[in-house]
């Protein structure tokens, strides 16, 4: 844990990103398929001599220009402020392995702003031929600013052998162009391409929605058509789309979006599959709307029709990508770093010699320091994922059995294509029992409870009968503790006397925790 | 919508027209086309209630389709726990359609309950209109019924306790009680017998009563046309506008459908419905059991009756007192039948107030008190 832990209560610092990240999609995305729109529209009315199609163009431009530039960027650099603060390691990681990338986007990114600015300022201005040249120009360019950020966004899912293979040598940046055109590149570009054009599309049933129907009715007819046909490829090719995509992740990843379908009970992972379906249906209400309402009755479109299209696909977007961010897990780079911030190659190290000891901003507690640094990048106590919820009814033998298991990562651990393996000497996971335990209220668990559970579940009582009264093979147990004080009886425990033995006695096989509650209970006998 | 085709407008001409001809001599489609088309819906600044009819439709028509998506899998009696269990983890989407199912139960409630209070308050019960209300109220105990039956079916705690609450209520009955509680539960308690018969009313009974008188109700509808309210009959006719039903009316209903469909749906797949403890009848009643919200208000009136009154007093008055509303609830067009509003219409619009008023206010402190 090298860096200050980010808090936000209730929501958690994903969702800050989230809310972010799905507006800007949505604006970034028009920002690169409305620009095709822009320039082919200006084309078409062109060729075909429109002076009022032009006008709408105009108008369009001037609206695209304002919410790609203003909104867009600014929830651009939000987007790096959240990343930056609560998955600080990640962003370290790709900012090492990227920066190229990210200086060829801010070249383009320059270019693309300042080919928007005058294709808008130069309307009427500049010949026709120059303006559409202009247009041309901030569609590639807009187009190439997609094309690199996927690039590093795909990575994170999907970062490639080659680049796994140099990854913590510290020549990581000499697969630069393996991880940048990594398995998932190519079906991603393809869908988000696709998703631009439509968006597109949405946006411009805005701008269009507001035309007079009843003093321009053609006017009105024929752009509104126009502009649905622009969600016709999208909706025709995403599907397949998708698919290449899905063929691309890993198995794990398609699993996960598998869980859902079946069942709603391994926890809150089986939301993926449902935001997966809450796609598929915003999107299909999507063309419902789209072919009922603006293509079958143009004239009557309005803006609260094309602002139900635009919250429709807000919502096919967000939940599209919510559910591309869980298959992701238990990684925030695939196979090589955890959602928590761990490289995958330094959890043995991190076992050994401590997670407390890099952890340069802690003081106090270990338990709530190992739940922040481990546990809270996607976990808070009483809101999104609670740990409050979700270990309610466990006591404390509970809670530490559930983080054996996160620890031990066993073949049948349910959690272990969603969780990081958790770290840390074994002092420190029982510190943040402790401290999961007092969250929640656990009940401490009595030793002599547990001690007797134990005492029957090794069948002790077969012998020396319920409760230890005594039977015919053992004697009682009644007053043992005085009989054999001190460790004498955890040594007689771990190693009968040869008295015993020969009768059948044998050690029961107990870890220390249950040794000492079986010795408080046979204490208890009296 | 000037794009629809008009109904005979379209089979003018072309291939179809011999088809269309063959089975209008037969069936008399044109007939049914000009009785579709004969009804006006008014467009004034109320319409927007004229939609609760289709929605309660519409979610009538998503129970039926899921309702029978669960009964392939549902069975009743000893397993009823577990097939609910494995509808809900096990089978594919089975949690989509056992959770569609409810929230479409719910949401149909609120619909109808919207419905009926949009009726009242337009005076759409009065002359000719008075089956319409009353088959309308039969719909909506029918619901009521269907959803304190459905309730019941998963048999897991909640459902358990609370339909052992709720089946106390005809104990009440003067001299018929335990009669009716054990004909109604199957036996002393609540238990397998009892998730047998609710299933058969349920999927049998219920539908088979309610269907015919849903079918009656809408042909009334259409019979009448959609009444309009008092504010707006007493403009002049040429002031007053109005859409036809079909198609345009219809679109205009389909698109709310599509709107609750998505509703049904988002709250289905990111809500879904999870299944408690199996039931245990010998465990102690889980805390803060409740009946469902629309039962909320009665349920309320009651313990709020005990309250006040000793022993089983509180309940029988609390009873009484709910029929007697209920009965002049139903009688209303009858009472309220002059056309021009008058002393008469005051008292009916009141006691709407005092109705809607008594069933939020009862509502709310039945869950205040829990």
């Amino acid at each position: 844990m090298n860096y200050p832990v980010w808090d936000i209560p209730f929501a958690g610092s994903g969702w800050v990103i989230g809310i972010i990240a799905i507006f800007h999609v949505m604006i970034s995305h028009f920002a690169v398929g409305g620009g095709f729109y822009l320039i082919l529209a200006e084309r078409k009315a062109r060729r075909e001599g429109r002076e009022d199609w032009l006008d709408v163009i105009r108008t369009h431009s001037r609206f695209f220009l304002i919410l790609t530039t203003v909104f867009g960027a600014i929830s651009g650099v939000g987007i790096w402020f959240s990343i930056g603060l609560a998955s600080p390691q990640s962003t370290s990681a790709l900012i090492h392995n990227f920066v190229f990338g990210w200086a060829m986007e801010w070249c383009l990114f320059i270019v693309e702003i300042a080919a928007i600015i005058v294709y808008y300022a130069t309307w009427d201005r500049i010949d026709a031929k120059t303006h559409m040249r202009i247009g041309w120009l901030y569609a590639g360019v807009s187009w190439c600013t997609l094309a690199i950020i996927n690039g590093i966004l795909t990575f994170m899912l999907t970062p490639g052998k080659a680049w796994l293979a140099v990854a913590g040598t510290g020549r990581e940046s000499s697969e630069f162009w393996a991880a940048f055109f990594n398995p998932t590149y190519w079906p991603s570009l393809v869908l988000r391409t696709l998703t631009c054009f439509a968006l597109a599309g949405v946006w411009a049933l805005v701008t269009a929605s507001r035309i007079d129907g009843f003093a321009k009715p053609e006017l009105k007819s024929e752009v509104i058509r126009w502009s649905s046909q622009w969600l016709l490829p999208s909706f025709i090719l995403i599907p397949g789309a998708l698919a290449w995509y899905l063929y691309a992740v890993p198995e794990s990843s398609r699993q996960l979006l598998q869980l859902g379908v079946g069942t709603i009970g391994s926890g809150l992972f089986t939301q993926v599959a449902r935001a997966a379906l809450v796609t598929t249906m915003s999107s299909a209400t999507i063309l419902a709307v789209v072919y009922f309402l603006a293509w079958k009755n143009p004239k009557d479109f309005g803006l609260g029709h094309a602002l139900a299209v635009v919250f429709l696909a807000l919502a096919a977007t967000g939940a599209t990508e919510h559910a591309r961010e869980m298959i992701r897990k238990p990684f925030t780079i695939g196979q090589y770093m955890y959602s928590n911030g761990l490289r995958k190659s330094e959890i043995a190290h991190v076992n050994q010699a401590g997670f407390m000891t890099g952890s340069l901003w802690t003081s106090g507690d270990t338990g709530e320091a190992m739940f922040r640094g481990q546990c809270m990048n996607c976990h808070t106590v009483d809101g999104y994922r609670a740990m409050r919820q979700l270990l309610h009814g466990r006591d404390r033998a509970g809670i530490s059995k559930l983080l054996g298991m996160l620890h031990d990562v066993p073949a049948n651990s349910p959690y272990k294509n969603y969780m990081p393996p958790l770290v840390g000497t074994p002092a420190e996971i029982t510190a943040l029992g402790d401290y999961l335990g007092k969250l929640v209220g656990a009940a401490a668990v009595d030793p002599v409870v547990q001690g007797k559970a134990l005492f029957e579940a090794n069948a002790c009582n077969a012998c020396h009968g319920d409760g230890g009264s005594g039977g015919p093979l053992a004697p009682a147990l009644v007053g043992v503790g005085t009989r054999l004080p001190g460790d004498k009886l955890a040594d007689f425990l771990k190693k009968p006397s040869d008295k015993a033995a020969a009768g059948g006695m044998q050690a029961p096989k107990l870890s220390d925790d249950e040794l000492k509650a079986l010795m408080a209970y046979l204490n208890s006998l009296k | 919508m000037s794009s629809f085709p008009k109904s005979e407008a379209s089979v003018d001409s072309g291939p179809m027209h011999g088809v269309y001809k063959w089975a209008d001599e037969r069936l008399g489609l044109t007939d049914l086309a000009a009785f579709a088309a004969h009804k006006q819906v008014p467009q004034h600044k109320h319409s927007f209630w004229y939609y609760w009819g289709g929605i309660s439709l519409l979610c009538f028509i998503v129970q039926l389709l899921t309702g029978v998506l669960l009964l392939v899998y549902y069975r009743p009696g000893k397993e009823a726990y577990e097939s609910v269990r494995q509808i809900t983890y096990d089978v594919d989407f089975g949690w989509l359609v056992r959770s569609a199912h409810s929230w479409s139960a719910n949401i149909m409630v609120f619909a109808v309950f919207v419905h009926m209070f949009s009726v009242f308050f337009m005076k759409a019960y009065k002359k000719p209109r008075e089956f319409g209300w009353w088959t309308g109220l039969g719909l909506l105990g029918i619901v009521m019924i269907f959803g304190f039956s459905g309730y019941l079916l998963p048999m897991d705690e909640l459902s358990y306790f609370a339909t052992k609450v709720g089946l106390q209520l005809p104990s009440t009955l003067p001299g018929m009680g335990a009669v009716v509680n054990n004909i109604v539960r199957g036996g002393p308690s609540v238990g397998e017998n009892t998730v047998q018969r609710f299933f058969a009313l349920h999927v049998v009974v219920l539908p088979l009563l309610f269907m015919p008188l849903l079918g009656l109700h809408l042909a009334l509808v259409q019979k009448h046309g959609n009444a309009l309210p008092p504010g707006e009959a007493a403009r002049p006719a040429s002031e007053r506008r109005s859409v036809p039903f079909f198609p345009n009316f219809f679109a205009m209903d389909l698109a709310m459908w599509l709107i609750a469909l998505n509703v049904i749906t988002i709250l289905a797949t990111l809500f879904p419905w999870d299944l408690g403890q199996p039931a245990n009848a010998l465990a102690s009643a889980p805390v803060g059991i409740h009946p469902e919200w629309y039962f909320m208000s009665q349920f309320q009136l009651l313990k709020g009756m005990g309250l006040v009154l000793p022993g089983m007093m509180g309940e029988i008055v609390g009873m009484g007192l709910f029929t007697v509303v209920l009965i002049f609830w139903a009688l209303m067009p009858l009472f309220d039948s002059e056309t021009v509003a008058g002393k008469r219409g005051r008292i009916a619009t009141w006691t709407g107030y005092l109705v809607v008023t008594g069933m939020l206010g009862l509502t709310i402190w039945g869950y205040a008190a829990l």
